[in-house]
């Protein structure tokens, strides 16, 4: 279903302020000028070159903000859910609203029972960043270029990519078409529903994003339509691929939204120990981009500002910078307890004092588009449906034993592919039918190791 | 999707194709001088310096203008001109460019030509939007393309000295190499070249002079390729741009000009044609020692071939007259992954002696890795270990 052309939207304005927080001063002429225009500028107060005003007095800074302290964030539901003044509620219907909700309920129920199942190795979690995730799904346009770190799974789920989908990924079982079993869980890809796939080395997506919003430009059947969205936490924000990102699509210019995810954490280390500055957003104005920071518990304001930013990266075809604040609330994935580095009560205070869930659905009470009963309806719909696929998911063999060795190439198999798959052949000829521990594993796999030759 | 149907985007002109091509007689392009030649590569006699040569060069496929075409093999109608090898790459891109409208060139200085010259007017021929600088960031400029290409563009981007390549490691092994597998072959980001100038100059001292290759052999998903002279570079490199893998092309930059005009310069056919991906190519037959090299050593290679047949004076008494007739087997690999075992172990067989020779380090060199595999496959036909004459480390 396509936002823009279903739902009665009308456009929203951000005050400017929130968003253009500073442009880079320094803009390049494009060629060298004559004598006269220098001494122009220099008796005008400029740098030739540069353009950059002179002063007299000697002054160092350390803000983008032109010293009125930190950079704000843009809220629009307070803590208990109660729109705060001069803020701009979206035009929402009670259905879309009902939607945001239940996509934001999915991911916990899909985390809790997920847990349950450690055995299929690392999961990443995704409460404490509802708001956030769902938010923006829901104002980007189903079809633009989603590219995601590994706890984007509701963008997914919001597009219809399905639990069942979601769960063949966890369990790498046959029906797992985003990677055939070869990833970690949390790895997903669909191509259908414009979703890259996720891989493990932190922040490589980001420079990627700059070429996907630059091909999308290029395209005359997406340019103008569509927008890159990449996904990133606070930590991988560290990454030289960060900066390369951002340099590349604001010196190429490019449709591409660059969502940093600041959640407090990177595993065990805190924000505070990731960087020094002003958060991420602060580095927006360094690379000339249009950048806001966004309560990322608010899930009216992560929608109103991705959508706000998409606009602008549409209009201008030009990169967009959203930091959205959160809190990690869960642990890190399955095989971290994050109680080794902070108070168990710190956690319960945050899930406390701000719930996105429990935020927003105050909100629908308070419009009369949600009640108590429907809320168990809907925690008791969810963990059966969870329940059910995971069960399912379960049972599933995982894909052929062959496709180990397809898709490493395009085109002709090289020969020391060939001779590796060849030598595996033999190898389960040899002791796949004799040896019990082979003839066990061999059962997990679709065709039992049979169709490694053909 | 628009790719397959190029009416949406500027239809291609044969005009513009012949504007590519006419761009060398149009500005007679000087070389700037370069002081660090290998004397031996002006006479070589593996250049194809004559139309009737070039035109039959082995393996060549002419890649002519529309699919239905019936594939015209025979020689006759098709041009050459006098092509190094910096123009040959120029001559590729500029093909890559007015075919395939997807296709864009980018990387550091590339929009005034770059810093070999290889990609001169093609910003002004094609457009700043389609040739185009990055700022300095190999790591991006490496993430860049992989973008473009994931949504089935073409991606030709150039690192500017192989030295330098290091930065987009994690991109090219780690995201390049694996994007299809990674994707159930969902996504695939084929469309992806990176050009990058490699190998000593003489004057490049330790940071542009490295032979990089090795590092990249462990990357299965990724093809590299590397060429000895200016068809080779004009065949393999339109043949990597269209590969459906990313192909890592690295030019030997010592060959790219001449000092004075004496580097390798060949009839180059001015068409739109193709020499096959890991396919090593015997260059001189032999019976009793196969030589195998890559890139710039092709050359000395030859060389000492000649200096083994007739030794000057000075070095007559170091090679006993007894070795003087050796029949050496001369084989240039040219794709170091997936390399063409098949073709080097059949000549092992025949010779039962092989050499290798690269400018990359011995340690951990390719080297390793071909006398590894020989061994294994012609170890009762050998008359001697495989020997390795490398770079020192
Ligand atoms: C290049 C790289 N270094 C380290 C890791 C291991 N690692 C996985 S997740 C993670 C923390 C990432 O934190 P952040 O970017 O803030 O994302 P969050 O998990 O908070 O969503 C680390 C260090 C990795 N996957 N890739
Ligand atoms: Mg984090």
């Amino acid at each position: 279903m396509h936002l823009y052309t279903t739902a009665k939207f009308r456009a929203l304005q951000l005050s400017p302020q929130m968003f253009t927080l500073l442009r880079a001063p320094l803009r390049l002429p494009s060629r060298a000028r004559p004598l006269t225009t220098v001494a122009q500028e220099l008796a005008r107060g400029v740098l030739p070159a540069s353009n950059s005003p002179v002063c007299s007095t000697l002054q160092f800074f350390n803000s983008v903000t032109q010293g009125s302290g930190q950079i704000p964030t843009y809220r629009v539901l307070d803590g208990v859910g109660i729109p705060i003044e001069g803020a701009e509620i979206p035009d929402i219907t009670p259905e879309f609203a009902r939607r945001l909700y239940e996509n934001m309920q999915l991911l916990p129920a899909m985390d809790s029972i997920l847990y349950n199942v450690q055995r299929q190795g690392k999961i990443s979690f995704y409460h404490g960043e509802e708001a956030t995730i769902i938010g923006s799904a829901a104002a980007l346009a189903n079809d633009d270029e989603v590219l995601g770190q590994y706890r984007e799974m509701g963008v997914l789920l919001w597009r219809g990519f399905g639990i069942n989908a979601a769960m063949a990924q966890c369990f790498g079982n046959y029906e797992d078409k985003s990677g055939k079993g070869r990833q970690m869980p949390m790895h997903f890809g669909s191509p259908e529903h414009h979703f890259h796939t996720i891989s493990s080395p932190l922040a490589t997506q980001i420079p990627q994003a700059a070429g996907v919003g630059f091909a999308l430009k290029r395209d005359p059947a997406r340019r103008n339509k569509n927008v890159a969205c990449v996904f990133f936490g606070e930590g991988a924000a560290s990454e030289g691929d960060f900066h390369a990102g951002m340099l590349l699509a604001s010196t190429i210019p490019t449709p591409t939204i660059f969502l940093a995810r600041n959640n407090g954490f990177a595993i065990s280390t805190p924000a505070h120990e990731q960087y020094h500055g002003d958060g991420i957003a602060a580095r927006g104005p360094g690379y000339g981009v249009d950048t806001v920071r966004v309560d990322g518990n608010d899930v009216l304001a992560v929608f109103n500002a991705v959508k706000e930013a998409r606009r602008r990266c549409l209009e201008g075809s030009r990169a967009v910078l959203v930091e959205a604040m959160t809190y990690r609330v869960g642990h890190h994935s399955t095989s971290d307890d994050s109680f080794a580095y902070r108070g168990r009560q710190e956690v319960e205070n945050w899930k406390k004092i701000d719930n996105p869930t429990t935020r927003f659905r105050l909100f629908m009470e308070s419009r009369g588009w949600w009640n108590e009963k429907e809320e168990e309806e809907l925690k008791v719909k969810l963990r059966n449906d969870v329940v059910t696929t995971l069960k399912r998911a379960e049972t599933l063999k995982q894909g052929d034993l062959r496709d180990l060795f397809t898709d490493v190439y395009g085109g002709e198999e090289p020969w020391n592919l060939r001779e590796q798959r060849e030598e595996l052949a033999r190898l389960v000829k040899k002791y796949g039918e004799v040896w019990e521990p082979w003839q066990k594993e061999l059962k997990r796999f679709k065709d039992e190791g049979k169709k490694l030759v053909d | 999707m628009f790719i397959t149907s190029p009416s949406s985007f500027r239809p291609l002109t044969r005009l513009s194709a012949l504007r590519s091509r006419r761009w060398y007689s149009a500005n007679t392009v000087e070389a700037p001088p370069a002081s660090g030649h290998l004397t031996s590569v002006a006479s070589s006699q593996l250049l194809r310096l004559t139309r009737e040569t070039a035109l039959r060069t082995p393996g060549l496929t002419w890649t002519d203008e529309s699919d239905s075409d019936p594939v015209r093999s025979m020689v006759g109608g098709r041009e050459t001109r006098k092509m190094n090898v910096y123009q040959a790459v120029r001559d590729a891109l500029s093909i890559a460019l007015a075919k395939d409208d997807t296709a864009v060139v980018f990387g550091e200085d590339v929009a005034f030509g770059g810093v070999f010259r290889c990609t001169m007017g093609l910003a002004e021929e094609f457009g700043r939007e389609r040739v185009f600088n990055t700022p300095l960031t190999e790591q991006g400029i490496a993430g860049f393309g992989i973008g473009i290409a994931s949504m089935g563009h073409t991606a030709i981007a150039e690192i500017q000295f192989a030295d330098y390549i290091f930065p987009a490691f994690d991109q090219i092994v780690n995201e390049a190499a694996k994007y299809r597998y990674r994707a159930g072959g969902q996504f695939s980001i084929g469309g992806l070249t990176i050009r990058t100038p490699t190998m000593a100059v003489g004057h490049g001292g330790l940071y542009h002079s490295q032979s990089p290759e090795g590092f990249f052999v462990g990357a299965s998903g990724l093809k590299i390729v590397i060429p000895r002279s200016p068809i080779q570079c004009k065949g393999l490199l339109l043949a990597s741009v269209r590969d459906p893998n990313p192909v890592l092309f690295m030019e030997p930059k010592i060959l790219y000009r001449s000092a004075g005009n004496s580097l390798p310069v060949e009839q180059v056919p001015i068409d739109d044609f193709a020499l096959p991906l890991s396919r090593a190519e015997i260059l001189i037959p032999g019976s009793d020692l196969t030589l195998l090299s890559w890139g710039t050593p092709i050359y000395h290679c030859e060389a000492a071939i000649n200096i083994l047949r007739s030794p000057p004076s000075a070095l007559e008494p170091l090679i006993p007259a007894s070795i003087r007739s050796a029949k050496i087997e001369l084989i240039d690999l040219r794709t170091i992954l997936p390399w063409d075992v098949e073709t080097v172990v059949e000549s092992v067989r025949k010779t039962r002696r092989l050499v290798v020779v690269h400018e990359a380090g011995y340690t951990g060199g390719v080297g390793g890795e071909v006398a590894a595999e020989v061994q294994k496959r012609a170890f009762l036909r050998l008359e001697a270990p495989v020997k390795r004459v490398t770079g020192w480390e």
